[in-house]
């Protein structure tokens, strides 16, 4: 164990503060195709007459890409982990969201690239979008996807992701007051420096190098695979070399799009966004609405948490129900909550397809439950820091799906709060460690929700 | 037009409206500055001209016909690394490190006009650079060692020596 | 696109003048700041581009009372005028960061038109609150006249030089967020000449900075003869609104530092 505590140099250290580091458009090989795409400029609509003709035929346009011409045109990010594919590589007749690529232009340089883009004709019927989840459910709400306008395919073709546990009747029953709240953080946009590229080589042999800046590179080949229609032993993909992700990088699409100018003009391609695209179409972290309920002894327990989630997955599902599934088996934070009533829905608007960042998934519900657990104190008159410690996961509880806690972390965490913000905590909090429940610690309704934490 | 890149001339074809840092990056093959949103809103793309740091997406070439252009590449090689550079690496300045080259040019020029480890200053000179990475703290720590004259071993792996406080900006 | 378009050098500011003609086709670039992202993202596509790096315009002089600032003058050098008019030195420290200022040019910040979604040309308000005065080139010749009237016909001018007295006090005071890159969402300025004229301007507005001649002329309600004076827009950074609510605090702020200072 040499490494723990020890000052290790970066492998990347010299390499950052020499400029050596090379990132995906430091790649430099001659005969390089710029690369510039028409994207949608509406939230909804039809497209027909489709019309590349005078892009292609222009000089220094060296090849132009379409929805005809990819080999597979759907094919999910997370197929293998049973999420079906829903989304386009580029636009085949519709398109769900402002930003959404349609057609791809590779040219000699940056100019001819955006002179063919704008002579690409299309014609567009507008539609009614939907901008807001909590209209998803309306009768005469627009239908946007062909799924419906949430997500169908959680197991057993359930409609929602679905926690149960206790009894929630019996709680709001046994309670002395229900707490409730409405959470709904915002969309982020992870913003990493450098914005979305990707460079391809073609070989005479067909075989495909992509310099990629994606933060999965094995997904990131069987999704350039499939969509083309390849054995992996014709790719080789090199990558790891990020300028920040955060989470915005592990749905790429721009090197199976260069793949396909690749073969089609036999020339290197790289795509890098601009900072615009980046802000516009590249996609962030979800926004989120949280209905929070719980039910709550006049001294400070939560007896029972009723929840309802609705994320903003955007137009298309990529790993939302991932992040949905990861949110509900968090739903109760840092605290043990015996009875719950969960459904946490993946919502499909007009927006652009949201993904990963940091914590994918449960900032939100963090946010949620801490500031509900402030507002349950401020409720019942009570200390935030008494009623946080009451409350906290020990050794030997269990979470929302029955994992057992070996050695959760609450309590020391709200002690060392309490201690940065020079608050003296009553002596028997104060004294309180995450060992197992007992005594006044452990009432009937935490009873049995424990767990054996060796067993585990 | 000609440009003298890292103390070498070098002749420019590129039309005098092109950027600087298209100059340098496409045709000079020098990839230190880095292309962050060519709007001058994050200073990836800093050079110093004339030692002065300037962002190089909004200089035309044009403008600066026969100037010294410094990129990192010629602050110093990884056997010879400058002050602020070897600051930067004791210091963990660095994480993904697309915003690192603006950050040491920028950190170069403040301690040549005599900026010191005070840390208000320090923002206040690279308050035109933005690191998603970071938050900062670390790279102020970095520019304010090099301006005090700290020395480094960069070969050290003692445990502890050096790590910022976690409790925040000192 | 920018392949296209011809290139001017002026190495004087007469070669500048001449090269400028009658403005007709030419777009002034100072530092570039502004107007060399319009060419990177192909919005602007000139027939012809003036860069004015070298004409010699970034001159700062002084005769006695009387300043004057060259239009291709560095917005950081305006720091150099802190004892000065503290309000200009103040108005340009808010701009942006170092690099931007010391590449952005004072005839480009107030000549520039409003921007995309948020207003430009935050010195537009010391100047019009010290009655600068314009010199200009372009059709008709050059011309001198008062910057607020300047400032209304800039279109197809090349801005030459800013001319002022020395006041006796000035201020500003700012609505701004605590971060780098901010866009000023409205800022007042303030001057006693030194004959003991009271004058106001404010910028963010909509379309160019201007006078609070009302809130100058009202000892009462400055604040409420100030919205008066002025029309408020909705954009990226603030709404109408929230404009409307700041500035009266704004020029009552300002007022009161012109008080305090001897």
């Amino acid at each position: 164990m040499k490494a723990v505590g020890a000052r290790l140099p970066r492998y990347d250290g010299i390499e950052h503060v020499t400029g050596r580091t090379t990132y995906v458009d430091d790649v430099r090989v001659p005969g390089t195709l710029w690369t510039k795409a028409l994207r949608s400029p509406l939230h909804s609509a039809t497209f027909s007459g489709l019309d590349t003709s005078k892009a292609e035929a222009m000089p220094g346009v060296r090849a132009v890409i379409s929805a005809a011409d990819v080999p597979l045109l759907e094919y999910g990010h997370l197929s293998a982990l049973g999420i079906p594919a829903d989304e386009p590589l580029l636009a085949k007749d519709e398109v769900r969201y402002k930003g959404q690529p349609i057609a791809l232009v590779a040219a000699e340089d940056e100019e001819t690239a955006m002179a063919a883009v704008e002579a690409i004709g299309v014609d567009f019927e507008e539609r009614e979008p939907l901008l807001d989840i909590r209209r998803a459910w309306d009768e005469d709400a627009p239908k946007i996807h062909q799924w419906g306008n949430w997500y169908p395919h959680f197991e057993g073709e359930m409609d929602c992701r679905q926690i149960r546990k206790g009894s929630i009747d019996e709680a709001f029953e046994q309670a002395d007051t229900i707490v409730q709240g409405v959470y709904r953080p915002a969309a982020i946009e992870h913003v990493p420096l450098e914005t979305q590229v990707a460079l391809v080589v073609p070989e005479a042999n067909g075989r495909l190098t992509i310099y990629s800046c994606t933060q999965a590179l094995y997904f990131s080949m069987g999704v350039v695979a499939a969509h083309l229609q390849l054995p992996l032993n014709k790719l080789k993909v090199v990558g790891g070399t990020v300028g920040g992700g955060f989470g915005g990088k592990v749905d790429t699409a721009t090197e199976t799009m260069c793949s396909l100018l690749a073969q089609k003009s036999g020339r290197p391609v790289k795509w890098r966004w601009t900072r615009e695209e980046e802000f516009l179409c590249s996609s962030t972290r979800a926004p989120w609405h949280m209905e929070v309920a719980d039910a709550v002894t006049s001294d400070g327990w939560i007896l029972g948490r009723k929840m309802l989630t609705l994320h903003d997955s955007g137009a298309y599902a990529r790993f939302s129900p991932y992040g949905l599934t990861k949110h509900s088996f968090h739903h109760t934070g840092a605290y043990t909550i015996p009875n719950l009533h969960f459904d946490g829905y993946v919502v499909f608007t007009n927006r652009v397809p949201t993904t990963a960042m940091r914590g994918f998934g449960v900032t939100s519900v963090s946010f949620a439950t801490e500031t509900h657990l402030s507002r349950i104190a401020d409720v019942l008159g009570l200390d935030p820091y008494e009623v946080r410690l009451k409350n906290a996961n020990r050794i030997g509880d269990t979470s929302p799906n029955r994992i057992v806690y070996t050695d959760p972390s609450t309590v020391p965490v709200v002690k060392a709060l309490a201690d940065g913000m020079d608050v003296t905590l009553a002596p028997e909090y104060a004294a309180m460690g995450p060992g197992q429940r007992e005594g006044d610690l452990l009432p009937e309704h935490l009873v049995s929700q424990l767990a054996d934490p060796e067993a585990h | 037009m000609n440009l003298t890149v890292n103390g070498v001339s070098r002749a420019v074809q590129s039309a005098p409206l092109t950027s600087l840092l298209d100059v340098l990056r496409e045709e000079l093959g020098v990839t230190s500055p880095k292309a962050g949103c060519e709007q001058g809103g994050c200073g990836a793309c800093t050079v110093l001209v004339g030692g002065e740091p300037q962002r190089a997406c909004l200089t035309p070439v044009g403008a600066i016909d026969g100037a010294e252009v410094t990129t990192v590449e010629g602050l110093g090689p990884p056997e010879e690394l400058s002050p602020v550079q070897q600051a930067f690496t004791h210091h963990y300045a660095a994480q993904c490190g697309f915003c690192t080259a603006g950050m040491l040019l920028a950190a170069e020029a403040y301690i040549e006009r005599g900026g010191t480890d005070d840390r208000e200053a320090i923002q206040e000179a690279l308050s035109g650079h933005v690191c998603r990475c970071t938050g900062y703290v670390k790279i102020i720590d970095a520019v304010a060692a090099a301006a005090r004259g700290d020395s480094f071993d960069l070969t050290t792996t003692a445990p502890g020596a050096g790590m910022t406080n976690l409790g925040g900006v000192s | 696109m920018t392949q296209a378009t011809e290139v001017l050098l002026p190495a004087s500011p007469d070669e500048a003048v001449a090269q400028f003609g009658d403005g007709a086709g030419v777009t002034v670039v100072g530092g570039g700041t502004i107007v060399v992202p319009e060419l990177t993202y192909g919005r602007l596509e000139p027939a012809k581009a003036m860069l004015l790096t070298n004409a010699g315009l970034d001159t700062l002089a002084r005769e006695g009372d009387t300043i004057t600032l060259g239009a291709g003058l560095p917005v950081q050098r305006l720091t150099e005028l802190a004892e000065d008019v503290q309000a200009l030195a103040e108005c340009a420290l808010n701009v942006a960061d170092y690099e931007i200022r010391c590449q952005g040019t004072v005839g480009g910040n107030v000549c520039a038109k409003p921007g995309q979604d948020a207003p430009r040309g935050d010195l537009q308000g010391p100047f019009l609150a010290l009655d600068a005065t314009a010199r200009s080139a372009g059709a008709d010749g050059e011309q001198t006249e008062p910057f607020e009237e300047f400032l209304a016909h800039r279109e197809g001018r090349l801005l030459l030089d800013l001319r002022f007295e020395r006041p006796a006090a000035s201020a500003f005071s700012a609505l701004t967020y605590p971060h780098t890159h901010t866009y000023t969402a409205i800022a007042v300025s303030g001057v006693r000449s030194a004959s003991g004229e009271k004058r106001l301007a404010v910028t963010g507005s909509a379309g160019h900075g201007v006078r609070l001649r009302g809130a100058e002329g009202d000892a009462d309600d400055p604040g409420a003869a100030a919205l008066r004076d002025v029309e408020l827009a909705d954009d990226a950074l603030a709404s109408a609104w929230y404009r409307e609510r700041a500035l009266p605090v704004l020029v009552r702020r300002t007022l009161s530092m012109l008080e305090e200072s001897t």
